[in-house]
């Protein structure tokens, strides 16, 4: 049973200022499952509709954005709920941070300036449980900071005395309070220095291995994903171009945009000079017809340009939209 | 732990400022003392030449003795130096000399009764229209749909665009003529006296105090009301505002803890001077209303040339703003702690 099943999901920013109207397609038919216990992965470069993908997912759906199409349906045990349209009230009171928790996209700036940390904590587990024992919070609050390997002190810390990878830390401790069944992080650990990346990696990898949640995790580094993801998403310009287990995705790319995200990667003992991709990903208020990815592609065909591929399975759990590859071809 | 902190608190924090605070009183006052001397005019044969016009008879040799005992009386005998030694001795015993228009009624007592008609009416009025404008102004940003507060935006802006003495004006004409529930003007009914023990009185002089105060209010409230709207229209896509609605806290906690509370921290900055400058009065306002205030003092002196009135009245102006931004700065760091002891 899937915990989260997306279907044919089209979000589109529409705008008007002066009368003229002005639509980027940022997710345009996307559809993919999340299963219990598993750390999924989307990868892709910036503007390629991976920030707006986890707004729908999450509920945090504002204008200029509108999901136009599809659906997000979210199963969690016997309760299930329709993402786009449950109320909000309903979303705070059953979904939010129970169930759903998020490790926004510079998480370093998530914490309150002016307000102790603790006060996050309480703000939020006030909000969802409500606090009628303050000692009870406060010995929780403390043993949840402990066992993620925090000390005690960051509660009473302002922001500003705490540095980026332990506010990093602390909002992943702010995310797993309640133990949700799914933990959205959104480039978790861009601008931290590599030592801290791997300790906030391995901090989210044990508390999806204790607590058997799911992760998804959204970074543009590919490098990330090939240690954390067991199942890998490949964006390109709003749509899947690829989706598989991650050894799959990194052992044969069918893809020529993931080949190339692959191929760019660093190994060791390797000497040749690494060959950037020609071009920029489209702008999506006029994405290209056809395969998004056609301007770049090394391998472009005439059906390229007028034909959007499939999305089609190739082998079990691998998933390819290119012209290139045939559901029987391998 | 506890000792160390409180010497970083006086040493790093308590005693630049108080440097900070005696220099700017320091030179404000210097100032004070030194334009009026480089005025062309003088007030000693101002005053001298009044007397005479108005008649009386006097010998050359009074005429002389007169001019004397003024110049001593204003401070004006001696070398510039002597001069500026002799007037802050004066300053440190509360001397600011006599008015020239109420002769010879010294300043400071003349001070010392408006003053607290002004800060009774005007500090007061400064709070409210702090507390309102900025609650409303936080609000009509955060909930920009709600039709009450665009109601209320309408309204503060219409009134904060028309100066302020129509204001005076207009509530005068409505409320103390059309509508009769005020009094026109003072701050008590003519010919009581002033009796600060009688609860009558007391009561007197808030009503007379009614429409004064809320024209501060209304024209101070839109004040705040556009400066809070700016600040928290940035605050609102601040991420950790953008993650308190992602974790789904509550709007008023939000409101509250996580957007008023930082964007309050530059308007009780202005809050502060807005205050000081209180002891200057509200000058066009205290006319209209014929309020007993420094404000009303200030016109008078100005129109009378009354040096000694307006030096006077200028050196409580400055040490009142010095005084209330010290005290703002020593209370910053209970408001924002990322200043804390720095």
């Amino acid at each position: 049973m899937a915990l989260l099943s997306v279907k044919n999901l089209h979000a589109y920013y529409q705008t008007e200022v002066y009368g003229i109207s002005r639509t980027v397609r940022a997710v345009d038919g996307v559809s993919f499952d999340l299963f219990p216990n598993e750390i999924y992965g989307v990868a892709g470069e910036s503007s390629c509709g991976k920030t707006t993908l986890i707004k729908v997912i999450s509920g945090s759906i504002k204008p200029p954005l509108k999901a136009l199409e599809g659906s997000v349906n979210y199963t969690f045990g016997d309760y299930s709920v329709d993402m786009l349209r449950a109320s909000q009230d309903e979303l705070r009171q059953n979904v939010r941070w129970k169930e759903i928790s998020y490790v926004m996209q510079g998480s370093m700036s998530v914490l309150n300036p002016v307000r102790r940390v603790i006060a996050t904590f309480r703000d939020i587990v006030d909000t969802h449980e409500g606090i009628t024992d303050k000692q009870k919070f406060l010995e929780q609050t403390r043993a949840h900071v402990n066992r993620l390997g925090l000390p005690t002190d960051v509660l009473d810390a302002y922001p500003h005395q705490l540095s980026g990878g332990m506010r990093q830390r602390v909002a992943i401790a702010l995310a797993t309070v309640f133990q949700p069944s799914l933990i959205i992080a959104d480039e978790p650990t861009t601008a931290l220095d590599v030592v801290v990346q791997r300790g906030v990696l391995q901090m989210i990898k044990e508390i999806q291995a204790i607590s058997s949640n799911t992760v998804l995790l959204v970074t543009h580094d590919m490098a990330v994903h090939a240690n954390v993801a067991d199942r890998l998403m490949i964006m390109y310009a709003g749509r899947i171009a690829e989706e598989g287990p991650t050894e799959t995705i990194f052992n044969e790319p069918l893809h020529p945009y993931t080949q190339h995200l692959i191929r760019s990667l660093p190994m060791i003992g390797e000497r040749s000079t690494k060959v950037s991709l020609e071009g920029a990903p489209p702008n999506l208020a006029h994405p290209p017809t056809g395969c998004r990815f056609h301007p770049r592609c090394p391998y472009v065909m005439d059906v390229c340009r007028t034909e959007v591929p499939e999305l089609v399975t190739v082998k079990e759990r691998h998933r390819v939209a290119c012209h290139l590859v045939k559901e029987d071809s391998l | 732990m506890g000792m160390a902190l409180m010497r970083k608190f006086i040493f790093r924090y308590l005693i630049p400022r108080i440097i900070q605070y005696l220099t700017i009183i320091f030179v404000g006052i210097t100032v004070t003392f030194i334009i009026p001397r480089l005025a062309p005019t003088d007030p000693v044969e101002a005053q001298v030449s009044t007397m005479v016009a108005m008649g009386s008879s006097l010998d050359p040799e009074s005429i002389e003795a007169m001019r004397t005992a003024l110049t001593d009386l204003y401070g004006l005998s001696g070398s510039p130096v002597e001069q500026y030694f002799t007037f802050w001795g004066r300053l440190f015993r509360g001397d600011l000399g006599p008015s020239l228009d109420n002769f010879p009624t010294p300043v400071s007592s003349m001070i010392g009764q408006a003053l607290p008609y002004t800060l009774r009416l005007l500090i007061p009025a400064v709070i409210i229209s702090f507390i309102f404008g900025n609650v409303f102004g936080a609000m009509s940003s955060y909930y920009p749909e709600n039709k009450a507060l665009k109601v209320i935006e309408v309204l503060g802006q219409v009134v904060r665009s028309i100066p302020y003495y129509i204001v005076a004006i207009v509530l005068l004409v409505v409320f103390a003529y059309f509508i009769p529930i005020f009094p026109f003007s003072g701050a008590y009914p003519l010919g009581t006296r002033p009796d600060w023990s009688s609860p009558e009185f007391i009561l007197k002089t808030i009503e007379h105090a009614v429409l004064p105060a809320a024209t501060l209010i209304l024209i101070g409230f839109g004040g705040w009301f556009v400066g809070m709207k700016s600040l928290t229209s940035n605050i609102i896509s601040e991420d950790y505002v953008v993650y308190a609605e992602t974790a789904g806290l509550r709007k008023n906690t939000i409101l509250t803890q996580y957007i008023m509370r930082t964007a309050i921290l530059p308007q009780l900055t202005a809050l502060a001077m807005v205050i000081g400058t209180v002891f200057s009065g509200a000058l066009i306002m205290e006319v209209v209303f014929g309020y007993p205030g420094i404000g009303g003092l200030a016109i008078r002196a100005i129109y009378s040339n009354d040096y000694s009135m307006i030096m006077g009245i200028t050196i409580y102006s400055i040490i009142g703003v010095a005084t209330a931004v010290f005290v703002m700065d020593l209370l910053y760091p209970l408001f924002d702690p990322r200043v804390r002891y720095q």
